[in-house]
């Protein structure tokens, strides 16, 4: 991408903020969200978060091939693993790198 | 008009308040801004750049989203309908915000939409899950959203800067999924929402190679509609069971 191009990526995820964080407070007294959105609405972001980090995990960066375990698989079930019993972000990214460099170096996979 | 001006009327205790109540997040908050400064600097933004994104767009997930979709040289309508989804989660948090400051301006109204977070709307609720006015209203909200946005931009910025130093063979930007995986297993609590994040997970995989792109689309959509399905077959069958016990 060009130095421009990236610029206006850059505004139009600006747009993207503004509109779904404010668009409620502009305009929200006179829309009212129908039932069926509103479900649609509470599992769209989940699904976006697991379609973007899907292929980071499962794909191998120099061939694209399906590898069902490898080091990033087995740092982000580790890593998942620590959240839920600390529920600590923080904590879960320094652990799951620790983990995702021990297998790097080790040579595991 | 008494009401309005009790909500509006800077409350020194409300402040005070709201900032002692956000403290606690605000270490992780700088630690997520600290982590998206990195991977912004290491998937080949300019300086410039980072610091444009990162002041510009304030949304953590959305910018991470957004970073291999540049470095892959997408379309730009795919990156901001990507950016579009991953925030839809604003809208049900704004829609449970705002009925609270419907008195306000327009134009403060705009600003305090753009700086509100997920955790600072959370804490808010808590205390006020009632949008009748109340004083002191609109100093508790402030002490919670501009600490929040300062702390996201320390750590940003940060980040940038800290990102040049880190050798790429430490793999930095896994830290980014990591953060991205601390935000969605919240999200999965119910079977609805896991299946349908088993399903987007699998076919953003499988149609990876599409072009545009389009396999992150098509994955949300075929995820949501599975999580969607999954809901009305547990609605039909949750009263049938119901049924089966008397």
């Amino acid at each position: 991408m060009s130095d421009m191009e990236i610029w206006i990526v850059i505004v139009a995820l600006a747009v993207s903020t503004a509109i779904t964080r404010s668009g409620f407070w502009l305009v929200g007294h006179k829309v009212t969200i129908p039932r069926r959105v509103q479900e649609m609405l509470r599992y769209a972001p989940s699904c976006a978060l697991a379609a973007i980090i899907g292929p980071d995990l499962l794909l191998d960066p120099s061939t694209q091939a399906l590898t069902l375990l490898n080091g990033k698989v087995l740092a982000g079930i580790a890593a998942v693993g620590w959240y839920l019993w600390r529920r600590n972000m923080l904590e879960t990214i320094v652990f799951g790198m620790l983990f995702f460099t021990a297998v790097r170096l080790l040579h595991l996979f | 008009m008494s009401d309005a001006s009790d909500v509006t009327t800077h409350d020194p205790a409300a402040w005070r308040d709201g900032v002692r109540t956000g403290i606690p997040t605000l270490f992780g908050i700088g630690a997520w801004g600290l982590v998206v400064g990195v991977a912004m600097i290491k998937s080949g933004l300019t300086l410039p750049q980072a610091l444009g994104m990162t002041l510009m767009v304030f949304a953590g997930s959305a910018q991470l989203a957004s970073l291999p979709l540049i470095a892959a040289g997408a379309p730009i309508w795919v990156i901001f309908t990507t950016a579009l989804v991953v925030n839809l989660r604003f809208v049900i948090f704004s829609a449970l915000l705002a009925p609270h400051f419907g008195m306000l301006p327009w134009y403060q109204r705009l600003h305090l939409g753009f700086v509100s977070g997920d955790i600072s709307v959370a804490l808010f609720l808590q205390r006020y899950p009632d949008p009748a006015p109340a004083p002191g209203k609109l100093s508790y909200l402030k002490g919670l959203l501009y600490p929040n946005w300062a702390s996201w931009q320390v750590g940003s910025i940060a980040g940038i800067f800290l990102g040049n130093a880190v050798p790429a063979e430490w793999g930095l930007g896994f830290a980014g999924t990591l953060a991205i995986l601390c935000v969605m297993v919240p999200m999965v609590v119910s079977r609805p929402a896991l299946c349908g994040v088993l399903v987007a997970g699998g076919i953003s995989v499988l149609a990876a190679g599409l072009p545009y792109k389009l396999g992150l689309l098509a994955a949300v959509v075929i995820g949501m509609v599975t999580a969607m399905a999954v809901d009305e077959l547990g609605d039909k069958f949750a009263p049938a069971r119901k049924e089966e016990r008397r």
